[in-house]
C-alpha cells in the first residue's frame, strides 16, 4: 500500500520533472512545505492569538498578524529563491566504483538571486550556494557510487530554506547524461606475467609462431623496447613493430586470460592493469567480449579502456527508464557471461 | 574529452545545517533581541535575574569567541538547579501571569549554556517570540512596543543568518530583505488587525500582580496620598463630548473610605462580587455626544473606575454601585476605555439613610483624640448638620492651617494633632480630620478618595489626571440635600482644587522632589513640557486606536461604515479578505508564470525537441551541436526525411542570426511547425512498425 504511494508520487514527480540535463524550476516542479520548525512557527501563532485573545491584548493580535503575514511573505521569498533558476549538469564524472565521483553542476540565476541553495543527492549534499542575479556558479557535487556502471542520479535535489528557515522549497533535477564509475582495480595474480621493467627487454621479440608484425612510425607513449633499434641503426627512423596475434602477451589485455574468475574480478584485475600501464605509458591493447580497443597508450587510452571496462555488458540509461542510480543491469551482464 | 571550464566552484562539502556551530553574527542578533526583550520587564524582574540572564548570555558569548568554554553537564545542572532553587525562594508560591512571566526569562536565560546547534537556536527564537507578546501584557507604550518590535526584528535578521551565514556581501543586508518583506505584508497586516472578529475571552485569567501598582488604594493612612503626590505617572485620560468642565469641578470619585480603624480608613464592605460570566467589553461606541465623556484608565488591577459627580454609565463595561461609584466586572489589569455620561437630573428625592446606614456612617473607634470628640459636641449643639460643617470649614480657613507635602509626623492622636497642635497636613489628613469630627456631631460622614483635576493634553484635546492629581475629601449627608461633597483642602489651600497641586505647594517647593526624572517637574523648560506633552499625545492615539482596539471599537468602527456589520457579517468579511488576498496572489504568480513562457518560446521549442529525441531513442548529448543531434536522429528513423536537419539549421539561425531575420517569433513558429511534422511521422512509422509485427 505504502509503496504503491510511493510509486504513484514518483510516478508524478517524474512527469513533472522530466529527464534532463537542464532543468529551469518554475511553478510546475518547485515544491515548497513548511519545516519542522515551520510547523512550530505555526503552533506558536495559535498560541499567541489564543493569548491575544484571552488577555484582550491588541499589541499581541498586532504582533501575531505580523508574523503571520510575514510566514507567507517568506514562502514566496523562498519559492522565488528556486523560481527562474537554472540547473544544469556540466559534466558528468568518472571514477572509481565505490569513491564519490565528482559531477559537475550549474546553476543559473534569472532575474532573481538564488540564495541559500543546498545541492544534494543521496548520502552527499553540498550547502551555501548562492547565486547573484544573472550570473552562474559551477558546483562540484559528489555522487557516491557502489558498482562499476554508468552512473547516473536518480535525482539531484536542489534545496533552500532561506531566508528564515521556516520553509523548505526543493526540486529535483533528473540528469539524462550519466557519469561512469570504473571497475575498483585489484591487484592482478602474477600468472599473468608481471615483469618489471628492467625484465621486459625481450619483451619486443617476436612470440613464436607469430610472423606478422605491422611497422609503424614511432609515436609518443611508444615503449622503448619495441623500437626497431637495428633498422634505426641503419636508417635514422624510428620505427615500432606491432606484433599481431599475439594472445596473452602483455601487449594485450584480455578478458579470456583469468580462465575461471569471477566477471566483475575479471574486470578489476583488467582496471588494474590498465592503471599500471597507464601509469608506465605502457602501449596496450584491450580485448573484451564483444568490444576490442586496439592498442595505443596515453591518457585518453586509458580513459577509453575504463570506460569500456566500467560499462562493459551494460546498456546506456534510457531516459525513459527508472533505474535506481549505480544499479547495474544483471541480466544482460550474465547474458554476456554466457556469450562468452 | 573536454575538460569544461570551471569557472567558479562555490559551496562547502558537507555541512549538514544544525551539527555546525552557530554562525556569531546569528548568535549576536539573538542576544541583542534577547537584551531588548529584558528591558521593558526591568521594573518587574527580580534584580538577581536579570543579573544572572546578563552573566549567561555573556558566557555564551564569549564561548563563541573561544575566550570560555560552555560548561559541561554537571556544571550546567549545578548553574540550573541553583538559579531554579533561587526562584523558588523568590516566588515563594505564588502563581500569576508576572512569576509566570519571570519563570519564562529564566528558561531562556538557562537555554543560552546550551545553544548549541541550530535546533537550539530555533527553541530560542520561539521562546523569545513567546516572550515578546508576554512583554506586550505589560508595557503596551508605544515606546515599549517599539522596543519589542525591535527585538523581533532582530530575531528574524539572526535567523536569516542563521541560514545563509555565508552570503555575500552584496546581497546580505538583511534589515532591507526584511523590511521589504515586511512593507509588502503591510496591507494584509493592517486588514487582519482592523477586520478579525475580537472575540470575548475564552477563559478568565487575571493579570494578578504582584507588585502594587502605583494609585490610590483601598486604605488610607495619613500620609498615604502624598507618597502618590510624588509621582507623575499617569492615572487616566479623559476626552470629553461637549465643554471641559471648570477646573474646581473636576472631582473624580474612585471609592469610599467608610470606616476608622485607628487612625486608618478603609472601606467596611469589599466590592460587591460579580458571578463570573461573560465579562462586558463594551467600552463606548460612536461619536461622544454633548455631556458625555470617555476615559481611558491605566491599568490599577482593581474593579474601581473613576467618575465625576452625577454621571451615569453609558458603556457596559462599569455599572454603578449603590453609593453612587462606578465599577469594572473584572480587575484593569491593562489599559481600559469606558464612557459615561453627566447627567443633569438633579432633582431626585435623596430620601433617607437606613438604620444600618446611619451606623455605618457615624462609626467611629471607641477611643482616641478626645480633643476632636470634644471639639465636635461643643460644635454639634444646637446647630443644623450645615452650620456644622460650614463652622468647621471657616475655622480652617480662617485659622492658621497650611496646606503641605511634608507633614511632621502625628503618632498619637493623629487627628488632635492635627487639628489643634501642628496644624500642617496633606489633603487626606485634613479630609479624615473633618470625616471625624463630622461623626462625632453626629453628621453622617465619608471619606472620598479618588483624584481631583488634570491638564489638557497637547492640542487641548483630552485631560490627563496624574498620579499628583490624587485627593481625597469629605462627603456628608444633609437632610433633604442627600450626599453633599466638603473638601476641607478647599478651604486651606485654594489654589490646589482651582490650578493643581503645582501652585498649591509652589512655595514649599516640594513639588515632585523625588522625582528629578519627569518632565512634568520642569514646567519653565518649555521645550521639554512640549516634547513631553506630545508623546503623550501620540501615546494616547496609540493606545485608543491600536492598543485599544477590541471588539467594540472594531463594532464601533464597522458601524461607521455603509452597510450594517455585526460580529458574524465580520467574520464573512475577514474570511473574504484572506480569500481574496490569496486567490489574487495566485493569479499574479500565473500570469507572470504564463508571461515567462511566453517570453521563451525558443526555449520550450528546444525543449520539447530533445525531448521528440529521447522518445525516438536518441538519446541527447552534453555539448552536442543541433545538426549531430538531428544527423543521429534521421539515421535512426529514416521516415523523417530531412525535417530533422531542416530543424537544426532553422535552430542555428535562431542562435546564431542577430537579429533574427524576419519578424519576432516568426523562426519560432517554424520551428515549432517542423516539430510537429516530425512528430507526425514518427507517430506514423511506429504504427507502421507495429503492423509489421
Amino acid at each position: 500500500m505504502r509503496n504503491r504511494f510511493k510509486q504513484r508520487w514518483n510516478t508524478w514527480i517524474n512527469r513533472r520533472v522530466p529527464r534532463s540535463d537542464s532543468q529551469t524550476l518554475s511553478q510546475r516542479n518547485i515544491f515548497i512545505l513548511p519545516t519542522a520548525a515551520g510547523v512550530v512557527f505555526g503552533i506558536l501563532l495559535l498560541i499567541m492569538l489564543i493569548t491575544g485573545i484571552n488577555y484582550q491584548n491588541s499589541l499581541i493580535y498586532l504582533l501575531t498578524f505580523g508574523l503571520g503575514a510575514l510566514f507567507v511573505g517568506a514562502m514566496h521569498q523562498t519559492h522565488r529563491n528556486l523560481s527562474g533558476l537554472t540547473l544544469a549538469l556540466v559534466r558528468a564524472g568518472q571514477g572509481q566504483a565505490g569513491e564519490e565521483i565528482p559531477f559537475v553542476l550549474r546553476v543559473t540565476a534569472a532575474r532573481e538571486p538564488g540564495l541559500g541553495l543546498v545541492l544534494s543527492v543521496p548520502d552527499s549534499r553540498i550547502a551555501g550556494v548562492h547565486v547573484p542575479p544573472g550570473e552562474f556558479r559551477d558546483v562540484v557535487l559528489p555522487v557516491p557510487s557502489a558498482q562499476r556502471g554508468y552512473l547516473r542520479p536518480e535525482r539531484v535535489q536542489v534545496e533552500t530554506r532561506f531566508p528564515f528557515g521556516l520553509l523548505r522549497a526543493w526540486s529535483w533535477l533528473r540528469p539524462a547524461t550519466a557519469g561512469v564509475a570504473y571497475p575498483r582495480p585489484v591487484p592482478a595474480p602474477e600468472a599473468f606475467g608481471q615483469l618489471e621493467d628492467g625484465q621486459q627487454l625481450d619483451a619486443a621479440r617476436p612470440v613464436q609462431g607469430s610472423d606478422h608484425a605491422d611497422l609503424r612510425p614511432w609515436r609518443e607513449g611508444d615503449l622503448s623496447q619495441r623500437v626497431m633499434w637495428k633498422r634505426y641503426a641503419r636508417s635514422g627512423q624510428m620505427v615500432v613493430a606491432d606484433w599481431e596475434g599475439e594472445q596473452g602477451s602483455p601487449q594485450w589485455l584480455d578478458f579470456s586470460a583469468f580462465p575461471g574468475v569471477d566477471t566483475e574480478l575479471r574486470l578489476s584485475y583488467l582496471a588494474w592493469l590498465v592503471c599500471e600501464r597507464g601509469q608506465q605509458s605502457a602501449r596496450f591493447g584491450l580485448g573484451l567480449p564483444g568490444e576490442t580497443i586496439e592498442p595505443d597508450a596515453g591518457p585518453a587510452h586509458v580513459e577509453r579502456c575504463l570506460r569500456a571496462l566500467a560499462v562493459w555488458g551494460q546498456q546506456p540509461p534510457r531516459s525513459s527508464g527508472s533505474l535506481a542510480h549505480g544499479t547495474r543491469n544483471t541480466e544482460l551482464t550474465d547474458l554476456a557471461g554466457d556469450a562468452r | 574529452m573536454k575538460i569544461w571550464p570551471v569557472r567558479q566552484l562555490s559551496g562547502n562539502r558537507n555541512l549538514p545545517l544544525g551539527v555546525d556551530a552557530l554562525p556569531a553574527i546569528a548568535l549576536f542578533w539573538l542576544l541583542c533581541s534577547f537584551a531588548l526583550l529584558l528591558i521593558p520587564q526591568w521594573d518587574r524582574l527580580p534584580l538577581w535575574l536579570l543579573g544572572a540572564c546578563a552573566v549567561l548570555a555573556g558566557w555564551r558569548w564569549f564561548a563563541q569567541q573561544g575566550r570560555v568554554r560552555l560548561p559541561g553537564r554537571l556544571l550546567r545542572t549545578a548553574i540550573m538547579l541553583g538559579l531554579v532553587g533561587l526562584y523558588i525562594a523568590t516566588v515563594q508560591g505564588r502563581f500569576t501571569v508576572e512569576t509566570a512571566s519571570s519563570f519564562f526569562v529564566l528558561a531562556v536565560g538557562l537555554k543560552w549554556l546550551e545553544t548549541r546547534t541550530s535546533r537550539d537556536f530555533y527553541v530560542l527564537f520561539f521562546i523569545q517570540v513567546y516572550l515578546a507578546a508576554v512583554n506586550f501584557l505589560f508595557k503596551q507604550d508605544i515606546l515599549w512596543a517599539l522596543v519589542v518590535f525591535a527585538a523581533i526584528g532582530c530575531l528574524l535578521v539572526g535567523l536569516q543568518v542563521l541560514n545563509a551565514p555565508d552570503l555575500p556581501r552584496q546581497l546580505r543586508s538583511g534589515w532591507k530583505r526584511l523590511g521589504l518583506l515586511l512593507l509588502k505584508t503591510l496591507p494584509v497586516v493592517v486588514l487582519l488587525f482592523v477586520f478579525f472578529p475580537r472575540l470575548a475571552p475564552l477563559w478568565s485569567v487575571p493579570l494578578v500582580s504582584g507588585q502594587a501598582r502605583s494609585g490610590i488604594s483601598d486604605t488610607m493612612r495619613p500620609g498615604d496620598i502624598s507618597n502618590l503626590a510624588q509621582s507623575s505617572a499617569r492615572a487616566f485620560r479623559v476626552t470629553f463630548g461637549g465643554s471641559l468642565p471648570g477646573y474646581p469641578e473636576r472631582y473624580w470619585r474612585g471609592l469610599i473610605l467608610d470606616y476608622l480603624d485607628g487612625e486608618t480608613w478603609r472601606q467596611r464592605d469589599q466590592d460587591p462580587i460579580r458571578r463570573l460570566g461573560r465579562v462586558n467589553l463594551d467600552g463606548g461606541v460612536g461619536e461622544l455626544a454633548s455631556g458625555e465623556y470617555d476615559v481611558l484608565m491605566e491599568p490599577t488591577d482593581q474593579r474601581w473606575a473613576f467618575a465625576l459627580d452625577n454621571s451615569v454609565a453609558v458603556s457596559g463595561n462599569v455599572f454603578r454601585t449603590p453609593e453612587n461609584l462606578f465599577r469594572f466586572e473584572r480587575p484593569a489589569d491593562s489599559p481600559i476605555r469606558y464612557r459615561l455620561a453627566l447627567s443633569n437630573d438633579t432633582s431626585v428625592d435623596p430620601g433617607s439613610l437606613s438604620e444600618d446606614e446611619q451606623r455605618r456612617y457615624l462609626q467611629l473607634p471607641r477611643s482616641g483624640n478626645p480633643r476632636a470628640r470634644d471639639y465636635a459636641r461643643e460644635l454639634a449643639s444646637g446647630k443644623r448638620p450645615v452650620d456644622v460643617v460650614n463652622t468647621l470649614l471657616s475655622r480652617f480657613r480662617t485659622q492658621a492651617y497650611y496646606y503641605t507635602l511634608r507633614p511632621p509626623a502625628m503618632p498619637r492622636d493623629g487627628i488632635d494633632a492635627l487639628l489643634f497642635d501642628e496644624m500642617r497636613g496633606f489633603c487626606a489628613h485634613y479630609a479624615g480630620a473633618a470625616t471625624f469630627v463630622f461623626r462625632a456631631a453626629g453628621i453622617p460622614a465619608r471619606v472620598v478618595v479618588g483624584y481631583q483635576g488634570g491638564d489638557p493634553g497637547a492640542g487641548g484635546e483630552y485631560l490627563i489626571v496624574r498620579q499628583y492629581d490624587a485627593h481625597a475629601w469629605v462627603e456628608v449627608w444633609l437632610p433633604g440635600q442627600g450626599w453633599v461633597r466638603v473638601d476641607p483642602t478647599a478651604a486651606i489651600a485654594p489654589s490646589r482644587i482651582e490650578s493643581g497641586l503645582r501652585d498649591a505647594v509652589e512655595e514649599e517647593g516640594s513639588f515632585l522632589e523625588n522625582e528629578l526624572t519627569s518632565p512634568h517637574r520642569y514646567r519653565d523648560f518649555a521645550a521639554l513640557q512640549w516634547a513631553a506633552l506630545q508623546l503623550d499625545r501620540i501615546n494616547y492615539q496609540w493606545q485608543r486606536w491600536v492598543v485599544g482596539y477590541q471588539g467594540q471599537s472594531q463594532l464601533d468602527l464597522m458601524s461607521r461604515l455603509p452597510g450594517g456589520f455585526g460580529l458574524r457579517e465580520l467574520g464573512y468579511l475577514t474570511a473574504g479578505v484572506i480569500g481574496a488576498g490569496l486567490l489574487v496572489a495566485g493569479l499574479v504568480s500565473a500570469l507572470s508564470l504564463r508571461r515567462g513562457e511566453k517570453r521563451d518560446a525558443f526555449g520550450r521549442v528546444m525543449l520539447s525537441w530533445q525531448r521528440l529525441c529521447e522518445e525516438a531513442g536518441v538519446p541527447v548529448r552534453t555539448g552536442e551541436t543541433p545538426f549531430t543531434l538531428a544527423q543521429r536522429l534521421s539515421a535512426a528513423h529514416p521516415e523523417l526525411g530531412n525535417t530533422p536537419q531542416l530543424f537544426a539549421r532553422a535552430a542555428n539561425s535562431h542562435y546564431y542570426s542577430d537579429p533574427p531575420s524576419g519578424t519576432p517569433g516568426e523562426d519560432v513558429q517554424r520551428l515549432a511547425r517542423l516539430l510537429k511534422t516530425m512528430k507526425r511521422r514518427l507517430r506514423r512509422g511506429s504504427a507502421r512498425a507495429s503492423e509489421h509485427d
